[in-house]
């Protein structure tokens, strides 16, 4: 049971960074994309009606987090407490941006909300990444199964670990360029005219980079995590997600290049699809890794709520997973899958 | 005493803050929503553009104040783990079991429907409008469901078994799903919203009335603000609000003496109107009662014993009674005042006299911050009343905080609450205020392209 939460949740993030990932990476290009105001109000409404939609499969990550693994969320919360409210103000602030920064008719206020949302989307990857890059380097959790994180310590990855340190930075920077990647291919299927070319033509050139940046991130996780690439091999699961990944990019660079918007932004999507679900395979059983002694980690077993609320709720969430998606379905289909120059906003 | 270094002084304080500033908002989400979906069915079967006009109006309100109450409810469910990490290890198995649910079942239903209910209204026809109008109701009342199951599992915890390790799991879904307290709780919670959002609704119809614009509309306001208030003022009264002091006389009764700040025991106990709780000196100062009504109250009977705050030890008492007191004077007062006014203005809009009653249409008027001081203060009186326990009589408020959070760093998150929460606040009346001047008939700068 506890496996079948373990992979729950990992799903539910992989949603999480397909969806909301790619209207942050859009958000954060967005004043690169966009130069007139018009072209900046077609780049919010690209992210669409359902942005929040996409934003609650964090929050219900969240909730799931909680209910199944409530010592996970417990410890890693609290020790990376100032962190995690960066990112909350953050969430806070672009939530504002999208949601009033079309209500007033005036240049400077369009300017100042479309700058909030470029500045706190750029932050939103940035963070999520290096929080991504603590999960896979591992955290300093002691025999008490606590720990608190400063933000720095001597930018070395083992031991006494701080938030940021060469690798989870390396990994941040890596994500800006996937997450953005993956928002350019987004705008490139979605919006029209010189919005469309700016997006395929920075979309072609961030795919490059993260082509570039990802064996060198690899490279790093073996160094850092030694055995994930051993646990990739042996499980079956994981060479879908390498699958995935490969097929992914070929698809992205097959789609930019000849023109197949939609293929693209399929072919991205399952690109990070297959790196967080393989990252997600290959660290099983470990939630928490403690990068002090193996002993202290935290396993989707040790980590668990009991089994009597675990098995009710594996009986509702397939439901209310159903139901989430068929709203959605049901919303998006009343909305072009490219926004054009007049309309509604969004 | 108060000890600044102390950090569970700014747990407990930021999440106050948060949790009570994020509330302003849901209240009236909840409380308008059915009448957006009344409107939108009234559109529907009478084909009345008025009501179109009425249902739009308040959705770009809806729809500026769920926004503002998703942004500022984010944060709360991560504060559990953030400052409650001893409580969130003891209690996760239990209580996360309903905030996951709230997500998966309540913020995916509002979330998928919410921007096509503010911004599709020409993607839809008046069915489909009505159908989202509603779904989007549910979903709001959904999720206060889930909150309040989570709510009343710490003030009478069912359903649950301790593990070895001292953590609760679940035992029995349908208990803690059904706990009668949750029951009770959301009758009178889900009544104080219709309360907040019929006064607002009331208020802008008596506005326009005063001012004498937007005929149409206002009529509408004032006739759905009134009968709606009426309605749901006497509803958070009785049965609600008589059925929750049972509970606690029942389950809290150490609450119950320190809300009527009561020292001493006996029958024939009174209600206190008005009086200043004197801890030190276990009394009441300049007090104005009315004996028996407490007994009456609580037990059916004027000879029921409701035993003072002497007869408990210290150590169980509420921590802060005097605000406690407080806090309930508030609520039951504006309580009693809402529905003396509502029942005047009920009276008045049937009997065809309220649109002239100047008077009267100012008080409506002025009378709008009240419910959310009232919800506030209710909240505020079952939180307060729930102190010392986090879990009521199983588990300390002192024993849930994030032991490794200094005092300093929850401070720091407290004062940048208070800031992006003020800028937060003034975007959002400034908003308001906008929408409410420019009146129903206008369609704000987005939505220009939609309404032509």
């Amino acid at each position: 049971v506890t496996t079948a939460w373990y992979a729950i949740l990992a799903a539910m993030f992989v949603v999480f960074a397909a969806t909301e990932g790619r209207n942050f990476g859009a958000g954060a290009l967005h004043l690169l994309v966009a130069r007139t105001r018009a072209e900046r109000r077609m780049v919010v409404r690209a992210i669409g009606p359902l942005w929040s939609w996409h934003e609650v499969w964090l929050i219900a990550a969240g909730g799931v987090l909680f209910l199944a693994f409530p010592k996970v969320l417990a410890t890693a919360l609290s020790g990376y407490y100032l962190a995690v409210f960066l990112l909350l103000w953050c969430l806070v602030l672009r939530g504002i941006a999208l949601e009033v920064g079309g209500h007033v008719d005036d240049p400077l206020w369009q300017t100042f909300w479309d700058a909030v949302l470029a500045a706190s989307s750029l932050l939103l990857a940035l963070l999520f990444g290096a929080a991504f890059g603590n999960v896979v380097r591992g955290v300093p959790l002691g025999a008490d199964g606590k720990m608190f994180l400063p933000f720095f310590t001597d930018f070395r990855a083992t031991g006494r670990v701080g938030i940021l340190d060469w690798y989870t930075v390396s990994v941040a920077v890596f994500t800006l360029s996937v997450l953005g990647a993956h928002g350019a291919t987004h705008l490139a299927r979605a919006t029209t005219g010189p919005v469309e070319e700016r997006s395929t033509r920075i979309a072609r050139q961030l795919w490059m980079v993260v082509l570039i940046l990802l064996p060198i991130v690899s490279w790093e996780t073996g160094i850092v995590r030694p055995g994930f690439f051993e646990a990739v091999l042996h499980r079956s699961v994981a060479w879908l997600g390498a699958a995935a990944l490969v097929l992914g990019l070929a698809a992205v660079l097959i789609g930019l290049s000849s023109g197949k918007a939609s293929l693209a932004s399929a072919g991205s999507s399952a690109v990070i699809a297959g790196l967080l679900g393989g990252a997600a395979t290959a660290m099983f059983p470990e939630l928490l890794h403690s990068t002090v002694a193996a002993a202290h980690s935290i396993t989707a077993t040790s980590g668990a709520s009991g089994s009597y609320g675990l098995g009710a709720a594996l009986v509702w969430w397939p439901v209310a997973a159903g139901l989430s998606v068929t709203y959605a379905w049901l919303m998006a289909r009343r909305y072009p899958r490219r926004v054009l120059g007049e309309g509604d906003d969004y | 005493v108060i000890a600044p270094s102390d950090p569970a002084l700014w747990h407990r304080l930021q999440f106050a803050f948060t949790a009570t500033y994020h509330y302003l908002f849901p209240q009236l989400t909840m409380g308008l929503a059915p009448l957006i979906v009344w409107w939108k069915w009234r559109a529907l079967r009478t084909g009345n553009a008025a009501y179109d006009a009425a249902a739009r109006f308040w959705i770009r309100i809806f729809g500026l104040t769920f926004a503002v109450g998703v942004v500022t409810g984010i944060p709360l469910e991560f504060q559990f783990g953030t400052n409650w990490a001893a409580f969130s290890r003891t209690a996760g198995g239990v209580i996360g079991q309903t905030l996951a649910m709230e997500g998966m079942f309540a913020f995916f239903l509002e979330s998928a429907l919410i921007g096509t209910l503010v911004f599709g209204e020409s993607r839809l026809g008046r069915r489909a409008q009505f159908a989202v109008s509603l779904g989007v109701c549910v979903g709001s009342w959904l999720s206060a469901y889930f909150i309040i199951v989570t709510n009343a599992f710490m003030q009478h915890p069912v359903g649950f078994d301790v593990a070895a390790d001292g953590s609760l799991n679940l035992s029995d879904f349908g208990a803690y799903l059904l706990n009668p307290w949750a029951w009770v709780e959301l009758a009178h919670n889900q009544a104080a919203a219709l309360v907040t959002g019929a006064f607002a609704v009331a208020a802008v119809g008596a506005l326009y009335r005063l001012k004498a614009v937007h005929g149409g509309p206002a009529r509408i306001f004032l006739s759905s603000g009134t009968g709606l208030g009426l309605a749901a003022s006497v509803l958070v009264a009785f049965p609600t609000g008589d059925l929750q002091a049972k509970l606690v006389a029942r389950h809290q009764e150490v609450t119950l003496a320190a809300m009527e700040g009561r020292f001493r025991s006996g029958p024939m106990a009174e209600i206190t109107f008005i009086g200043q709780p004197n801890v030190a000196e276990r009394r009441l100062d300049n007090p104005i009662r009315l004996p028996g009504a407490l007994s009456f109250l609580a037990y059916g009977t004027f000879h029921g014993n409701v035993r003072g705050l002497a007869a408990f030890p210290e150590d169980t008492w509420p921590t802060n009674i005097e605000l406690l007191y407080y806090a309930f004077h508030v609520m039951a007062g504006l309580g009693t005042l809402f529905i003396a006014l509502m029942a005047l203005a009920a009276v008045e809009q049937w009997r065809g006299r309220l649109p002239h009653n100047r008077a009267l249409l100012w008080a409506l008027l002025l009378a709008f911050p009240f419910p959310f001081i009232a919800n506030t203060a209710g909240w505020l009186a079952a939180e307060l009343g729930r102190q010392p326990w986090l879990i009521y009589g199983l588990y300390r408020t002192s024993e849930g905080i994030s032991d490794v959070v200094s005092a300093g760093n929850a401070l720091f998150t407290l004062i940048g609450f208070c800031g992006l929460y003020l800028v937060v606040g003034l975007l959002y009346l400034w908003l308001v205020g906008r929408e409410v001047a420019h009146g129903p008939g206008h369609a704000a700068a987005g939505e220009m392209a939609v309404a032509e």
